[in-house]
Order: structure tokens, then sequence, then C-alpha cells
């Protein structure tokens, strides 16, 4: 038979087994519904996100104002929309109703011309007075135009002046908290991918060794045709449980109802890439721990090491990923076991250039390659070598050393 | 033909293998046989190519054994090795598959062979839910789905109750009667040579008996005299074991010895109910031939040939 048909048949066993598990599809559907959940959440708890209108008291009688109670409503909303919050306006004959308006919560502030003060219940929102003290100021601006003999349609164009657009010179330094947010989440997705994944990779090849099904096996396949087609099945089935997240995570942020930047659009996708390298470079040493014992039992102090590689790369991301711009996060993010925690962030934060992801990939698949001849070597040595658990040492002399030479 | 030609293996500083050479026909039945750390293992995972040899050479009818030779080949090792979740069916399926059996022959195998070995109905469960017995059923199924030209069976009678070992036996006549070559091993000498057509001794790496198991016997220059009286009777003969009850006595004699001398001299202690005169069993050939007393293992060589225990580096 063909390599590739025995990779396949051997995938396509371990994509059958991963469907065929319940926990499967629990694990799958809880993730979706906890990342969906996240966005409603936001969309409908986060204030935030959509502001309330401001509600505003003003302590005057209508009729005694020279400026027309419709101007001041006008006003207020239209500067209450420059900071995106719309704004009613409701008029108190005295300030007694009003401050009972106000402790009701009714009104958020208390406009007060006579005593020129804007009264908050609690703290003082600074948003909600600039847009008051911005709006009155304009109003007294009418009102002495007025005075001065202006008709009211010349003092609405002497006073049609667009509001100024805020521009950050160097707006790299400014890392939206959605941006960080995203990364986060992506990095946390992908660390319990591997993690999940990596240890079906790592079980299931302590499973063929320990019940001596590999012997059976090894009559028909090569060890690095088993090998290729169970990180590729696993991978296949973890695949689609990522994606199915990330799908997840797009819509999540749909749901918020916030305004999502493009590179954190762009971002989200490019994490399927990140699952697939970061895959295939740690369930290969995952797979490769796995071959070194015979009991179950052993599997996880062997893959100990790759274990804590697999936490410390993520760990890094709440380091350096919360400073994308850094040197230092730079360098890290090109560090193969670590580019595929790390790199989401810094791609979500705009602050990873093309030359860096590029870069990134290349030496994430020579690092994959590695991996691979290194696993492929030991791997056909060691699956037939039964008992007492092989130590890492032990297996780099077996590099060195003759086949089946134990 | 299956030819076994002075394969020699070494793991380390242990010669495992040492000029071991045998043959087996198609349409016989070849026991493989020696106490545990002999090295059948270790020539059966040879001639499977699961491990390269030192010197010597393996060949299938002329041909050097390769991947393609190999899926005519059927082996069931020493260790039953299966997947325990995974559906019988399905299993066998897989392994078929793996086998070079299209999809559809590989489900027609599966089926023939849930059938042949009375596990129909079964494939739907999962390996681990099976009994022991019929595990083993199983894992006979996966050396012959591809319909094998050569079996290279492991220990299978190990672990087998009477019936199944009958079942089993069965299937193996069958598949020889149809020209298969089937080679066995067993560390229980005695047990296998009745369905044997020879049988290959090997002890610490080496061959050391090979031949027809009658012709085996018969080679012997001894003698064992069993005689069985209906009464507790004193001895008979100076040097006979007797059994506790008095009514048994064993002795083992020359070949050059008068069996009828024997019987008379027995009939005239009292009243026989039973007599045996026969070559002796291929576990005492074997001991006599390697000059020991025991088949357990020697020490330094235990564990290298049985699959479960660690090798030492």
């Amino acid at each position: 038979m063909k390599r590739r048909e025995v990779i396949q048949l051997v995938a396509a066993r371990e994509i059958s087994q991963r469907l065929r598990a319940k926990s499967f599809y629990i694990g799958t559907g809880l993730l979706i519904a906890i990342i969906l959940a996240v966005g409603l959440i936001s969309r409908f708890a986060g204030g935030d996100d959509a502001p309330a209108d401001i509600a505003v008291a003003v302590v005057a009688d209508p009729a005694e104002l020279t400026v027309s109670a419709d101007v001041v409503e006008a006003t207020v909303r239209d500067t209450a929309a420059v900071v995106d919050r719309g704004a009613t306006v409701e008029f108190f004959p005295d300030f007694d109703a009003a401050q009972q308006a106000l402790e009701d919560g009714d009104v958020d502030v208390v406009l007060h011309p006579a005593e020129r003060q804007a009264v908050f219940q609690d703290d003082i929102d600074d948003e909600v007075l600039a847009v008051v003290q911005q709006a009155w100021a304009q109003v007294e601006v009418r009102d002495r135009l007025g005075a001065a003999g202006l008709d009211p349609e010349q003092i609405t164009g002497a006073l049609a002046v667009a509001p100024l657009t805020g521009v950050a010179l160097d707006g790299e330094d400014d890392v939206s908290g959605l941006a960080m947010l995203t990364g986060t989440m992506a990095a946390v997705l992908l660390f319990i991918s591997l993690q999940t994944f990596g240890t079906y990779v790592l079980t299931g090849v302590v499973e063929e060794k320990s019940s001596a099904v590999v012997e059976v096996l090894l009559v028909r396949a090569k060890a690095d045709e088993m090998l290729a087609g169970k990180i590729i099945g696993i991978g296949i089935a973890g695949l689609a449980q990522f994606a199915l997240a990330i799908l997840a995570s797009m819509a999540s942020l749909a749901l918020s109802g916030t305004s999502v930047p493009p590179e954190v659009w762009s971002a989200l996708p490019m994490t399927i890439v990140w699952f697939l390298g970061g895959f295939a470079l740690y369930s290969t040493l995952f797979a490769l721990a796995g071959s070194l014992v015979s009991r179950q039992e052993d599997a996880q102090a062997a893959a100990a090491p790759i274990m804590y590689a697999l936490v410390a790369a993520y760990m890094l991301v709440f380091v350096f990923g919360y400073v994308p711009d850094s040197t230092a996060s730079r360098v890290m993010s090109l560090i193969p076991p670590i580019t595929p925690l790390l790199m989401p962030m810094r791609m979500a934060a705009g602050a990873a250039s093309v030359v860096e992801v590029v870069v990134a990939v290349v030496l994430l698949l020579a690092a994959i390659t590695g991996a691979w001849k290194l696993a492929a070597r030991i791997y056909e040595q060691v699956l037939l070598r039964r008992g007492s658990r092989i130590t890492w040492r032990d297996a780099t002399r077996l590099l060195r050393s003759q086949r089946n030479d134990l | 033909m299956l030819v076994v030609d002075d394969v020699t293996k070494r793991f380390g500083s242990l010669l495992a293998l040492d000029a071991v050479g045998f043959t087996v026909e198609p349409g016989s039945v070849v026991g493989f046989l020696g106490p545990n750390g002999a090295g059948k293992t270790t020539t059966m995972r040879a001639i499977m190519g699961l491990i390269t040899v030192d010197a010597g050479s393996v060949s299938w009818q002329g041909r050097r054994i390769d991947d393609a030779v190999r899926q005519r080949f059927g082996y069931m090792p020493a260790e039953r090795g299966m997947y325990q979740r995974m559906k019988v069916r399905d299993h066998l399926v897989y392994y078929a598959r793996l086998s070079g059996l299209t999809a559809s022959a590989a489900g027609t195998a599966a089926d023939n062979w849930l059938e042949r070995l009375s596990l129909t109905g079964r494939g739907g469960d999962t390996v681990q839910s099976l009994s022991s017995g019929n595990q083993q059923r199983v894992q006979l199924a996966l050396a012959l789905l591809n319909e094998p030209e050569l079996l290279v069976l492991d220990e299978p009678f190990s672990g087998l109750d009477p019936i199944a070992v009958e079942m089993l036996s069965d299937v193996l006549r069958e598949q020889v009667a149809n020209g298969v070559a089937l080679l066995l091993s067993s560390h229980q000498l005695d047990l296998v040579a009745d369905v044997c057509n020879a049988v290959v001794i090997v002890d610490r790496g080496r061959v050391v008996l090979q031949g027809d198991v009658n012709q085996l016997r018969a080679s012997s220059q001894e003698r064992t005299v069993e005689v069985e009286f209906a009464t507790a009777v004193e001895s008979v003969w100076p040097h006979a074991e007797v059994s506790d009850d008095g009514r048994r006595h064993r002795l083992t004699v020359a070949d050059s010895v008068d069996p009828s001398v024997l019987f008379d001299q027995a009939r005239a202690h009292g009243t026989l109910i039973g007599y045996a005169y026969a070559p002796p069993d291929l576990s005492d050939v074997f001991l006599r031939a390697v000059g020991r007393t025991t088949l357990e293992p020697a020490e330094q060589r235990s564990g290298h040939d049985v699959p479960d225990a660690g090798v030492a580096q």
C-alpha cells in the first residue's frame, strides 16, 4: 500500500474515534456556548458599549428664557451627540422638584442656571458635566447674541461650527481594550485546544504502545506513517472544534454590538493558522513523549517538559502580549513554541508587521520539521520497547545508536 | 517455503539469536518451542520484519521479506494487542484495510471471520467488553483477514480454556489443509507437539533440536514405563518413582530393554489395571539434550524475549 493510503486510513480511524466520543460534542458545545454567552452578556449588561441617554433637568421657566425650550433641547442633544450619546431635557419650575427627580434617578444631572451649577446625585460624571457645560455655554451665547440684536437664523449660522475630530499622532501606542480582549481570548482558546488535542495524541500513542496493538500495526504500517496518521487525524478533529470556536468568537463580537477594528477581524481567522502550526509542533512532541512510556500512568510524567513549555508560552502572553510593540514581545513572538500563542495577540493589536508574521511562520515550519524528524527516528526504535519508562536522555542516546540496537 | 537462515541478533552484549535456522513448508505446521527467554519472540519478530537482524536472512518463496511480501503474512503477537475501546467489527475492517483489502472486501472478510469464529452478533461490541477467550478469537481473526500464505502465531494457546484451544486448533488445521504454512510457538513443549508436523526447539538463542516429533522422541535412548495397580504395591523396581497411594510406578529404562519383560515383572507384583511403554516426552528429550533438569529460563537471559519485560540498557 502507498504511504498516503496508510496515513489516510490511520487518520480516518482517529477522526472516527474522536467523533464517536460524546465528550467531543459536549466539549465543543460548551465552548461555543460560553463564547456566545460572553458576547450576549456584554451586549445587555455592558453599559459602556451602549451608553444611555443623558437626562438633563433644567431649573428654569421656559417662558422666561429668551431662547426657546426647543433650542435648549436641540443644543443639549447636539452636544451629547459629539460623545455618541443621546439626551433628553426636562424643565422644572424650582430646584426642589428637579432635585427630587435627581434623587429618584429620573435625571442624570440638574442644570441650575441661577446658581451656575450642574448638580449630580453621587459622583460628578465628567462626560455629562462637559456636555451640559458646553451646551449651556452655547445657550448663553445664543441668548447674548439675541440680546445684541441678531435674529435666530443669523445666530444659528454663527454657531454652526463642526466639532473637532480627535486624532492621535502615534496611534500604535493606543492599543484598544477590545484588541487585548480578542488576543487574550485567542490565546486562551489556543491553549485549551493545543492542550486538549495534544493530550489526545499523547494518550493515543501510549494506548497503542501499552496494549501492544502497535506490534500488530507495525506489521502493516511504518512507524512514521502511524505517527503522521495519528497527528493528522486528531489534528483535523481539533481543527474542527477550534474553527467552530473561532467562528463563535466572531459571532460573539458581532453580537456584543461593539465596533470591531479591522485588525481584530483579520487576526481571528489567522488563529487557525497558529492552531495548525502549534498543534503540529506540540502534538509531535507529545507523541514522542508518549512513545517513551508503556503505561498511561507514566504518560503525564514523560510529557511534563512539553506541557511546561506550553504553559510557559501561555503565561508569556500575559506578560508580552500587553506590550505588543516592545522589542521583547517582538522577539518572543518569533520563537516557535511561543509564536502560536503570542502572535494572535500582537496581530489583534495591529502590532505585528507582515514581515514578522512571515518570519514567524517560516521559523515555526522549520521547528515542526525538526521535531518531526526527531520524533520519527526515535518513534520507530522505541515502540516495541516495553517495560520501564525510557528517559529523554536514553532517547537522545538512541539517535546516535544503531536502529533497534537496544 | 519460509527459510530462516542463520539469523543472528544481538541486543547490546546479549546474543539473543545465534545462527537460528529452520524452514516451514506450505501446508505444514512447525512448532517453535523452547523455554521462556529462548529467543522465540525475537525470531518471530525478525520474520515479521519488526526488528532488523545482525546477520543471516529470512525469505519467503525465495524472496527477501519486504513490505509487499509481508502483506501475505498473518501475525499474532505473544501479547494480545487491540484497541480496547474500538468496536470489534470496526477493528477487523480497519486492520483488513491496512492489510491491503478494499473497503468492501474488508467488510466481507470481517463478517466472514466473525461468523467462522462464532462471534456473529458481537461485531458492534467494544473489544474490552469481550471475554478474554473471545478477544483471543478476534486477535486470531486479525491474523487471518488477509488470507495469509504464512501464519506466524506467538504463543497462540496460552491462557485459553480447552474449548477455545479446540476451536483454535480446528481453524488452524483448516488453514494448513488449504496450504498455509504455519509457525506457532509455545513454551509448553508437550502441549503443541500433537498438532505439529515438525518442531524446532530453541534454547538460549540456539536451535538445539529440530525434526519430526515422533522421530525426535524415538531417537531417544530411553523409554518410560508406567504401570498402575488395582491396590497399593510394594516396590517393583528399585529406581522407580512411586505415587503416594502406592498404585502407580514410573521407571525410565534404556531403549534396549524388552517391554514384555518389564510387563511380566510388574504383573508378578499385583493386579495391573494399566501399563504404558513409550519414548520420553518432548520436554524430557529437550532437557536431556541441553543437559538441564528444569525448563525454567536461566537467570541472565530472562526477560529478553518476554514482550512485557523491560529491556536493560
